[in-house]
């Protein structure tokens, strides 16, 4: 590392970028399918469809009931929460903690009827969602490890930026034609440097989601650890009501529902009911955001036990808070309408395709000279390369396929999917670890293809409904683009020398003369 | 309105980096067989800066400080990825394509 | 060069890379820890702005801190460095809190 500035950064963003990289694509994929979570889930919920819209009168009772179910089934939890339903998504969906630390427990019901729904159970979109910055772990586990390979991605992004010395002269350059090393380096140049704006922003806003817990030593000093006080008085939560220890009875939820939608113009979204039998019982009403950057849910709470209203909060943040908020609005991307959503969505795609190319550069460009054998890093590597990126799409591609084929009824239907998605994942790798590289990369980008044709296929048969046309045409583009790599993997074979058409272009020939300064680093630093 | 904004964004900012990449050497020789001379490269550059402080400017006029940037910068990545995919696999293509897309986000700013 | 000091050269580049791994990490947390808890008292703002630019701060200063500790020349100057930075903050701090405390007997 005595080397000089930009040899040192070289190494730093090889080696960060290696160790981190299995974990940032499967982050990047669950994340960037998250922008599509709330059509996952419709998908994944056949049965629902789309109704008229709701009128307060309709939410107020649909709560009702939801109260009703929760006293009846929840009665020792410390925590209600029910989501109220729209026209696009219309099902009353309640979730509960008891303690913290366990998982929360679920129902579906009918808003107009409050009976336990018909849908079938599944984790939908929220279990990519979830995945996405909880890597499905223990939530303390999963989201500190996500976030130090976050702060290592920014790392390895700060790095990337300082070694690529022709960042604007390579700016468009994309050479198929010439090494496979040469063309991995190259669109992953292309795909870092193309989305370097998304890139920065997503991973330093992903890191501010979860700032209080990653860092909270602002809120040791100066609020001596109360994290909800800091919230409040931010501005981004009402104020919190500790539970009086006495026993109390929750007033009418409909007056307060009602009340509430007066208040404040954006739609009701869901409420959060605190210390539902204590005599200090608070009932939160939270809106969906107003249209605008910033993550700021309107709220309104009660006493839930006289339903009079303690506070209502909207707008009103300071610039710091109005920071932290647009940053999260940011990574969440809940403002994005259809066309921008697209736009998002490709920048993630891009985000998966710069780790991947990353991950296959380093091993390509370790690939031992001909006769000699593969070292057990190299073999490593790309064991978890293949593991990891047709791993984990083939793992998606069974979580949706399960969803379809899974009888209805069963028990634990939602933890079937999950485990359907793990053993694909498992199967993918371990098939990925006997098979040689070259075969492993072919036939796992056929297997895929195949299950993402078989999910489409899957809901053509089994629902077969044109709403979700749509959603099945994407799958099939998926499947396509796996099907492209699965060929071009195959067919390719090394160039022996330049094509002849190129060679007439003396800017072109000088260009092939002069490799990448940071590559011809890299390569040094491997020697040394 | 987003998505014709949306258009007009990646149109203009599609003829600027068409523009920018035919200024430099290696491309633009990659498809006219020769380096530009120095007054083309000026040119191109200078037409391809302007039409993406368009880009921005129009991003901003039409949906505000907070939304335009961010449509903006999301309309520029993908016009970038346009313009390296169709340089890398029909780069004859870049010329034809930016002539036709320059209309086209016109009529855009026109229609909102 | 035999093969045994070639074999102790390759040794100590390995502990000082781990070295410069932990030093990042660790002395990159740690400066950005400190400096999140010292500008959280004494921002010229309101309790809860302060607290937020300074955590919305300490992310790139540890980003920051860490690509310093791999740039810097050697590991002990790195070290050195990061120690020095992290007394003053530290020092600060802790002369911030004292004050606080006798301020208000509360």
């Amino acid at each position: 590392m005595k080397n000089g500035f930009r040899q040192s950064m070289a190494w730093l963003h090889t080696w960060s970028g290696l160790v981190v990289g299995w974990v940032l694509f499967a982050v990047f994929v669950t994340g960037t399918a998250s922008y599509y979570r709330s059509d996952i889930s419709l998908w994944m919920r056949p049965e629902l469809r789309q109704e008229a819209a709701f009128s307060p009168e309709d939410l107020a009772r649909a709560a009702e009931f939801g109260v009703a179910h929760l006293q009846k089934h929840a009665g020792n939890a410390r925590t209600w929460f029910i989501t109220l339903p729209s026209a696009d998504n219309p099902v009353l969906d309640l979730f509960w903690r008891t303690k913290p630390g366990t998982p929360p427990s679920q129902a579906a019901l009918d808003p107009r009827t409050g009976e336990v729904s018909g849908l079938r159970e599944t984790k939908g979109g929220d279990f990519l969602y979830r995945f996405h910055f909880e890597l499905h772990m223990p939530p303390i586990w999963g989201r500190w490890i996500v976030g130090i390979c976050a702060m290592i991605m920014l790392v390895a992004l700060v790095s990337g930026i300082v070694i690529h010395r022709r960042i604007f002269a390579d700016f468009f350059t994309f050479r198929r034609d010439k090494s496979a090393q040469r063309g991995w380096l190259d669109a992953h140049n292309v795909t870092g440097v193309l989305g370097l704006p998304f890139h920065l922003m997503i991973t330093y806003t992903g890191v501010v989601t979860l700032a209080l817990m990653y860092m909270p030593w602002g809120v040791t000093t100066a609020y001596k650890g109360d994290n909800q006080a800091f919230f409040a008085e931010s501005g981004q939560i009402t104020a919190p009501r500790p539970p009086a220890g006495r026993p109390g009875t929750l007033a009418p939820i409909g007056p307060m529902v009602r009340e509430a939608i007066a208040t404040v113009p954006e739609p009701l979204e869901r409420l959060s009911i605190l210390n539902p039998k204590d005599a200090a019982a608070t009932v939160v009403a939270v809106f969906e955001e107003p249209h605008g950057l910033s993550h700021e849910h309107p709220q309104v709470a009660f006493d839930g036990v006289t339903g009079a209203v303690v506070e209502v909060r909207q707008g009103g943040l300071k610039p710091a808070a109005k920071t932290f908020t647009t940053m999260v609005g940011l990574h969440e991307a809940h403002f994005a309408g259809p066309a921008l959503r697209v736009l998002f969505f490709l920048c993630g795609l891009m985000g998966c395709a710069m780790v991947a190319t990353g991950l296959v550069l380093w091993s390509v460009s370790r690939m031992p000279k001909a006769g000699e054998p593969a070292f057990f890093g190299l073999r490593l590597v790309q064991a978890l390369n293949v593991g990891t990126v047709v791993g984990l799409p083939a793992a998606v591609a069974v979580y949706l396929l399960a969803n379809r084929l899974l009888p209805v009824g069963i028990a634990d239907r939602s933890g079937w999917e999950i485990r359907a998605f793990f053993g694909a994942w498992i199967i993918m790798a371990l098939a990925a670890l006997l098979r040689p590289h070259r075969r492993a990369w072919t036939e796992g980008a056929i297997a895929v293809a195949a299950l993402f044709v078989a999910a489409a296929t899957a809901d053509a048969l089994t629902i077969g409904e044109a709403r979700f046309l749509g959603f099945d045409t994407a799958l099939l583009v998926l499947a396509a683009l796996f099907a492209y790599a699965a060929r071009k993997v195959s067919t390719y074979a090394p160039p022996q020398r330049e094509r002849r058409s190129r060679q007439d272009s003396p800017a072109l020939a000088a260009a092939s003369r002069q490799p990448a300064q940071a590559f011809r680093t890299q390569k040094v630093l491997n020697e040394a | 309105m987003t998505p014709i904004v949306l258009l007009l964004t990646i149109g203009l900012s599609y003829v600027g980096l068409a523009a920018l990449c035919l200024g430099m050497n290696r491309h633009h020789s990659a498809i006219f067989e020769a380096r530009p001379d120095p007054r083309r490269a000026l040119l191109l550059r200078s037409a391809g800066w302007i039409a993406i402080g368009l880009s921005f400017a129009s991003a901003v006029h039409f949906e505000g400080w907070a939304f335009g940037p961010v449509q903006w910068i999301g309309g520029l990545t993908a016009a970038a990825l346009l313009v390296v995919g169709i340089l890398s696999y029909r780069p004859g293509l870049i010329l034809p394509t930016a002539a036709l897309v320059l209309p086209v986000a016109l009529a855009a700013a026109i229609s909102i | 060069m035999n093969a045994v000091s070639s074999r102790r050269a390759e040794w100590t580049t390995r502990l000082a890379v781990a070295g410069r791994v932990v030093l990042a990490a660790g002395g990159g947390y740690g400066l950005a820890a400190l400096s999140t808890a010292l500008l959280s008292l004494v921002l010229p703002l309101s309790r809860a702005e302060a607290v937020t630019s300074a955590t919305l701060l300490s992310f790139a200063l540890m980003v920051g801190a860490a690509v310093y500790v791999f740039a810097a020349r050697s590991l002990g100057r790195a070290a050195i460095s990061m120690a020095v930075l992290a007394g003053i903050l530290g020092g600060t701090l802790w002369l911030v809190m004292k004050m606080i405390q006798t301020g208000s007997p509360a």
